[in-house]
């Protein structure tokens, strides 16, 4: 236990804190900045929306391990290669809960937005996006969770990470290290978990709590 | 950024005929190449086994005795959501576990427990009441339900539930390897530390296929257990 | 007010137009009812006056100017919108949802709130109940009335109405139906009302276009007219064999002209004057008697039931 604690305390560990982090969030960011929008493009076409969702599912299925490995004879090992490889990664989750979450605002809703004389843009900001935001934040959840993840093993093409401890102590046959690395990498994404849990039941709006609640 | 105009050097030079040398692929096919998906397929399907033997009567349990429910969730979601490659190492500190299948297949069961338990129960859950109601009304005992009409209506759910949970595992028993676990990761680590591309994009393209043939596959099997769900809705 | 000039609509890739060559008008202050089987193309019509669906040919004017002088977005803030399955935004509180349009147009919050409250009492909800409620927690009655306040929450002087008391029970209909005529006596809005029912037409109309298979207008007159003097076949059968007896019951019995008792009275059945003549000539049959007593304004009234048979063989009775 000693052990793990002083491995804590070496000064790279905060620099590889520093860097699964840092990897995390800009490659979920990036993942929101190209899916949210051609989840929009798609929204009102049955066609665009079901190519959008199958283009995620089958991203969701390829093992992360096979994105991060395919980016190295490309572009070289590095923190911006893990940061492609996990951007990629990073996408589908997103996709698919964004496709799905505005199509599914009821037909009957966007109607009555319509005939009451909100122009199209007013429809998408007043009523589509509000209506589909949980739905559309449970994606971005599953998606940072699976990013703070899968940033573990960036260390393999040279991403930095913490990552970078487990094979360390896998290599030098140290449980410590192994451990120290194992338990943090563990914690951050518990973290991330637990986090945007809570920042989704904050974009859902009011009405629809209770509206779930109340199986409608 | 400059890893954009990388990409754009290095995607001219998918050419290059050191990046996928088929030679090598058609020499070491039958040796190496086939033993890594069989493998890596018997590692999956080993875990698979294992987490529906466990998940589906705990499931079924579960949603019996629902207060049990809400812990075992818990657990579950804890497991699962401990990244791969810092569960195999927690797993690998542990006296008496060596590296090896051994681990890997913990560690896989392990993660699929959350989603396969989740969808036997929602699947358990969504059997109507009525239907229940009927066939105690015919004179079905308990255990005659369960088998006869609530499993079988729950089965796309819990098929839906097994397809996730497959891709899932297929997708991390190539991290496996890392710990010795075999299978199709062993050809990307190896080609990643000799500097082999083709080691490297072999193994990933067929894991990569490996996953999505498994998800189509059992896409088309939950979608004719639901014939009423194919026509779609306008 | 709404005139409809030569309007047809063909959808792309379709033969026959959905709606074919209409060409009538709506008086302002008036209900017009749209009624007609599946396929008539009634929705459709109703919806091309706000444009939500644009005509292939033809035009329509508000206030004989072309609705097209503005664009659809515009055109639409002042029209009200009430559609059957309601479609309150579940996101938004019931005053929220009800100040939808007040708030597209810019209106001031003290001035909005006063009207959210004015149109929730308007309806039957209790303001304070309410105000801060969300969609989920009302019934589906109350939904629908939260629906046609939403749809007069700006004053506008047209409305349309597709089935907007559709999805509730046959007695909350009644009731909403009832109420709503109460409040356009007041109001007297243009409204285009859409609905398959043809004893809703007959209740809620001042006008009522029969529409056709196809998009055809079949008849476009008063109930009164429609029943006694059907134009064909479709609009007889489509009208009800009961079309005499319906034309009863748009009349009350203490507005028909009666004959003063001449004493002898007793024995008789009495009427109560505010039955509708329908009502009333069950009322008859079930007694047994040819004659009852009706009592109007402190005096005693002969109803018979050979008044009766001539008031349906009219051609003009007067609407209640």
């Amino acid at each position: 236990m000693s052990g793990i604690l002083d491995v804590l305390r070496r000064p790279d560990f905060f620099e590889l804190l520093r860097q699964h982090v840092l990897l995390s969030v800009a490659a979920l960011l990036i993942g929101i900045a190209i899916a949210l929008p051609v989840a929009l493009v798609v929204r009102n076409t049955a066609l665009g929306a079901a190519l959008a969702v199958n283009v995620g599912n089958i991203g969701r299925a390829v093992p992360s391990l096979a994105i991060l490995a395919l980016c190295q004879p490309f572009l070289g090992f590095g923190f911006d290669t893990a940061l492609v490889a996990l951007t990629a990664l990073a996408i589908p989750p997103i996709l698919i809960n964004a496709s799905t979450g505005l199509r599914e605002v009821s037909t009957d809703v966007i109607d009555a937005a319509r005939g009451m004389g909100h122009s199209g843009g007013q429809v998408l900001t007043l009523i589509q996006l509000p209506i589909a935001a949980p739905v559309v934040f449970a994606g971005i959840r599953t998606s940072a969770v699976q990013v703070v993840a899968s940033a573990t093993l960036a260390t393999f093409i040279g991403g930095g990470g913490l990552g970078e401890l487990i094979v360390e102590g896998t290599q030098l046959n140290d449980t410590s290290i192994l451990l120290a690395g194992s338990f943090s990498v563990a914690v951050l994404a518990i973290i991330t978990e637990v986090g945007f849990g809570a920042l989704e039941k904050v974009f859902t709006p009011k009405g629809l709590k209770i509206a779930q609640k109340r199986g409608r | 950024m400059s890893s954009l105009a990388l990409l754009l050097q290095d995607l001219s030079s998918i050419e290059d005929p050191r990046l996928v040398e088929w030679d090598w692929i058609s020499e070491n096919f039958w040796e190496d190449i086939v033993p890594a998906i069989q493998g890596h397929i018997y590692l999956s399907f080993v875990s698979v086994a294992i987490a529906l033997a466990i998940s589906l009567p705990t499931g079924v349990l579960v949603s019996r005795y629902r207060k049990a429910y809400p812990p075992v969730t818990f657990v579950t979601g804890l497991l699962y959501s401990i990244p791969s490659l810092a569960l195999f190492g927690i797993l690998i500190s542990i006296p008496g576990i060596t590296i090896g299948p051994t681990p890997v297949i913990i560690a896989l069961v392990a993660y699929s427990l959350l989603i396969l338990i989740r969808n036997t129960v929602a699947g358990l859950d969504a059997v109507p009441a009525e239907t229940i109601d009927a066939a105690r009304g015919m004179g079905l005992t308990s255990s005659q339900i369960l088998f006869k009409v609530e499993l079988p209506l729950a089965l796309p759910v819990i098929v839906a539930g097994i397809r996730i949970a497959t891709v899932t595992i297929i997708g991390i028993a190539t991290i496996g390897a890392y710990i010795a676990g075999g299978g199709l990761g062993k050809m990307i680590f190896d080609g990643i530390n000799r500097g082999f591309p083709t080691m490297i994009i072999t193994g990933a393209v067929l894991a990569t296929a490996l996953a999505i043939v498994a998800d189509l596959l059992l896409l088309a099997l939950e979608r004719y257990l639901r014939p009423w769900a194919r026509r779609r809705r306008t | 007010m709404i005139e409809f000039r030569g309007v047809s609509k063909t959808y792309q890739g379709s033969d026959s137009p959905v709606v074919n060559d209409l060409s009538f008008e709506i008086p302002e202050g008036e209900i017009c009812v749209l009624v007609g089987p599946s396929g008539c193309g009634k929705t459709t019509t109703m919806r091309m006056v706000n444009r939500l669906i644009e005509p292939t040919e033809g035009e329509i004017l508000i206030g004989g100017e072309a609705n097209t002088a503005m664009s659809g977005t515009q055109l639409r803030r002042r029209i009200g919108y009430a559609i059957q399955q309601i479609g309150l935004f579940p996101h938004r509180t019931i005053a929220e949802n009800i100040a939808t349009v007040p708030s597209l147009l810019g209106w001031e919050k003290q001035r909005t709130a006063e009207r959210v409250d004015e149109l929730l009492e308007l309806v039957g909800l209790s303001s304070d109940d309410y105000r801060d409620r969300y969609p989920a927690e009302l019934s589906g009655g109350q939904q629908q009335r939260v629906g046609v306040a939403r749809a007069m929450a700006a004053d506008p002087p047209i409305m349309l109405m597709d089935e907007p008391f559709g999805a509730v029970d046959p007695i909350t209909r009644e009731r909403l139906q009832d109420e709503f005529l109460g409040i356009q006596q007041n109001i007297k809005k243009t409204i285009v009302f859409v609905t398959h029912d043809i004893d809703e037409a007959i209740k809620m109309g001042d006008k009522i276009a029969i529409l056709k298979q196809g998009g055809f207008l079949a008849q476009y007159d008063t109930p009164e007219n429609i029943l006694s003097n059907p134009d064909s076949e479709f609009v007889a059968s489509f009208v009800g064999n009961d079309r005499i007896l319906k034309r009863l019951s748009l009349l009350r019995v203490g507005d028909m002209d009666l004959d003063p008792v001449n004493g002898g009275a007793e024995g008789l059945p009495r009427i109560n004057e505010r039955l509708t003549v329908r009502d009333a000539l069950s009322e008859l049959i079930g007694s047994g008697s040819t004659t009852g007593v009706v009592e109007k304004d402190g005096k005693k009234r002969l109803l018979t039931m050979e008044a009766i048979e001539e008031l349906s063989r009219a051609g003009n009775a007067s609407r209640e």
